[in-house]
């Protein structure tokens, strides 16, 4: 009987210390993970942070860091805050708790150390086209290269751009991929394959080529020439990504539609493209923001300033102010960010689900 | 509701041959099984009959015509798969509905339509949901639903109960055997469980390697195999087979000498477990291993032609692993095939020993 108790007790005390141990070593290991994680992404933050600070801070003819220190002095401390909080939160409410007060902590900071400093200044590009010369003129310079159009014509055009290319791919990509999902053809592996080796161009060993074949066929200086271009380095692996998402898609279901009255292309209407609704969005998502971002074939292909693009807007504004204003120069990269961010924001979903291979939800 | 007639259908994929040449013919309102192991043409004859793929010679009959130009669309099939195929990203309701929508029904005669399919196989209460908030069986009648509201004239099943687990499985044998007789559809199911088929149809067309075995009622499938196939899947558990030569009316099985009728050559003896009795006489044996089957008992009998299956009537094991026995039979009730051709040699039977 006392043996017995003995082994018992022993047993129990163990058991505790094992638990503790390995509460210890779990709390260990996320700190440690955590830690090195914030070390890992103040340099990739930091950029976009000084990005947006500048847009809204910098002063025409004045080059000043001060403000960015200061800013950078906020940035630090409250994301060591925040994982400090983490950390030594005992429940899912001190944590709550501990965030808040570190966030109202930093956004006081900010406000007292960066607030004074903020305005809307270098946005003037959004009223007023011919910024370039008011800038100039503050500074005393006035001999300017670039003749700005507006920047609402620019953004319409990067709108346009993209929103085409991404409707012709979405299209075309669609009844692609189902083709070649669905239908055995001579040449259908091949035509797989050299889908793959079709991206692995980088897109600069063509533009001589493709210059040359825009100008013979009337294209050149003209957004659709680009559009055509870009459509056709985008499609591949739209095609790739669609294919997958099709070949979930069960043949039964198909079948069922064929045998329920459904035509070929009734039925891949309602019943097979709907399955594929998660690869519509990610294949959108992504050819819309690579048209919108697309820089090399607009900077070669387009000439005139009314076939300006967001991309190119910036880029002459780099060009031409950069030395008399910076601050416009971020604004106007703030401008040109917020568009994509918004879309990367409104489809993380979709875009999740493509790189675990069109796996239903 | 259809007469179906193949004539020679024939399909091949590229160069494998899946169906040789089928001739078959199926009659207005009857309910058959197409039962065969996994590749042997069954689904595949099925898919021809929706329409699905085209047959690459012959031709396909609904009362009396020619289909085989016919779209899938327009024969007006339905067709229930293993896997359901509901539309994912439609309501029950919709999924029922989705053939009326290609008929050009008028709306209110869709919705009566729609709410009398549901009823009929009880999913009434589910047509706001999707399919994949139903459990299996749910799945199972709303695919039932949606093959029978456009009122086909044929109706395809192609391993629908495969999915269930074992009771549902016997309670949908049940609905879909009476919802048949109901409805007086034809119908074909596609199987591989001999037990469906045996169940549920009015004949059975027993299929291997893309041919015809036999065709016939279950019971003359059970009686009277044409062949050591037929033989061999039909019955559970399988039927005890054994080779051997025959000469001077007498069967010499691995040296046991069985009186016999009508054989010569070399022949294989079939004998169902459930023929076998314990007797006075007989073959000589020892028990090696008992499975109490529920309502049954089967005896794994070791004997000098083998280890032979016993199939006794009782809950209860009337005998003991190890017991020394002697294995009797209904000599009416053997089956003797022509080991070389495979085929039932008609009239011969064999005795046990002696």
């Amino acid at each position: 009987m006392s043996a017995a108790g003995t082994t018992d007790r022993t047993e129990a005390v163990n058991w505790d210390k094992l638990a503790a141990r390995s509460r210890t070593v779990r709390r260990a290991k996320a700190t440690g993970i955590y830690a090195f994680l914030i070390a890992v992404s103040v340099p990739i933050v930091l950029p976009y942070f000084w990005l947006v600070t500048i847009a809204f801070s910098a002063k025409t003819g004045v080059a000043e860091t001060h403000v960015l220190w200061r800013s950078v002095i906020v940035l630090v401390p409250t994301m060591i805050g925040f994982w400090a909080a983490a950390m030594l939160a005992r429940s899912r409410r001190q944590r709550w708790l501990g965030m808040a007060l570190v966030a109202v902590a930093g956004l006081v900071a900010f406000l007292l150390l960066v607030g004074p400093s903020l305005h809307l200044e270098n946005f003037i590009f959004l009223v007023e086209p011919d910024f370039a010369s008011v800038l100039r003129s503050k500074v005393g310079t006035v001999s300017g290269a670039v003749q700005f159009p507006n920047v609402w014509h620019a953004f319409g055009n990067s709108i346009l751009l993209a929103g085409t290319q991404t409707v012709i791919v979405v299209t075309v990509a669609s009844l692609a991929a189902y083709y070649l999902s669905r239908f055995d053809f001579p040449g259908r592996g091949s035509m797989l394959r050299s889908l793959l080796v079709l991206h692995a161009f980088p897109v600069l060993t063509l533009i001589v080529p493709l210059f040359l074949l825009l100008y013979y066929i009337g294209l050149l200086d003209s957004l659709f020439g680009v559009i055509l271009v870009l459509v056709a380095f985008e499609l591949p692996f739209a095609i790739f990504i669609m294919k997958g998402f099709f070949d979930a898609v069960p043949w039964d279901i198909e079948m069922s539609a064929l045998t329920d009255g459904a035509s070929r292309r009734q039925a891949f209407l309602k019943v097979v493209l709907p399955q594929a609704t998660n690869g519509i969005l990610a294949i959108s998502v992504f050819t819309f923001i690579r048209g919108w971002e697309e820089y090399i074939f607009v900077f070669t292909f387009l000439i005139r300033n009314t076939n300006w693009t967001m991309s190119l807007y910036m880029f002459y504004v780099r060009e031409d102010v950069m030395g008399v204003d910076y601050g416009v120069v971020s604004a106007v990269g703030v401008f040109y960010l917020v568009p994509s961010l918004l879309l990367y924001m409104a489809a993380q979903r979709y875009l999740l689900q493509m790189s675990v291979g069109g796996v239903k939800g | 509701m259809a007469r179906i007639e193949f004539r020679n259908i024939a399909k091949r994929f590229g160069d494998v041959e899946v169906i040789p040449g089928m001739d078959l013919d199926i009659a207005d309102g009857e309910f058959v099984a197409l039962l065969g192991p996994s590749g042997c043409g069954k689904s595949t004859s099925l898919l021809i009959l929706a329409g699905i793929y085209l047959p690459s010679g012959g031709d396909l009959l609904f009362d009396g015509h020619v289909v085989n130009d016919v779209e899938a669309k327009d024969r007006n099939v339905g067709i229930v798969f293993q896997s359901y195929a509901l539309y994912p990203h439609m309501t029950v309701r919709d999924n029922i509905m989705f053939p009326l929508r290609f008929k050009k029904t008028p709306r209110d005669e869709a919705i009566r339509r729609v709410n009398d399919a549901a009823a009929l196989v009880q999913v009434g209460e589910l047509l706001d949901r999707k399919p994949s908030e139903l459990s299996g069986g749910q799945q199972q009648r709303v695919a039932l639903a949606r093959a029978l509201v456009k009122q086909p004239q044929l109706l395809l099943l192609d391993e629908p109960l495969s999915n269930l687990d074992a009771t549902l499985r016997l309670s949908m044998r049940t609905e879909i055997k009476s919802l048949q007789d109901e409805l007086g559809v034809t119908t074909i199911l596609v199987t591989h469980d001999q037990i469906e088929a045996t169940t549920m149809a009015d004949r059975i067309i027993c299929m291997r390697a893309g041919r015809i075995e036999q065709i016939g009622t279950p019971d003359d499938l059970y009686d009277r195999p044409s062949s050591l196939f037929v033989a061999g899947f039909i019955g559970s558990p399988p039927i005890n087979l054994v080779h051997g030569a025959a000469a001077n009316n007498t069967v010499d099985v691995a040296g046991v000498p069985f009186p016999a009728d009508g054989a010569n050559g070399s022949i294989t003896v079939g004998l169902r477990p459930e023929h076998l009795v314990f007797a006075e006489a007989g073959l000589p044996g020892r028990i090696a291993q008992i499975e109490p089957m529920g309502r049954e008992v089967l005896y794994v009998v070791s004997t000098d032609i083998g280890y032979v299956r016993v199939l006794e009537q009782g809950s209860v094991a009337g005998h003991a692993a190890g017991e020394k026995v002697q294995i009797g039979f209904d000599p009416a009730k053997s089956l003797v095939f022509d080991a070389t051709t495979e085929k039932l040699i008609d009239g011969a039977h064999v005795r046990p020993p002696a």
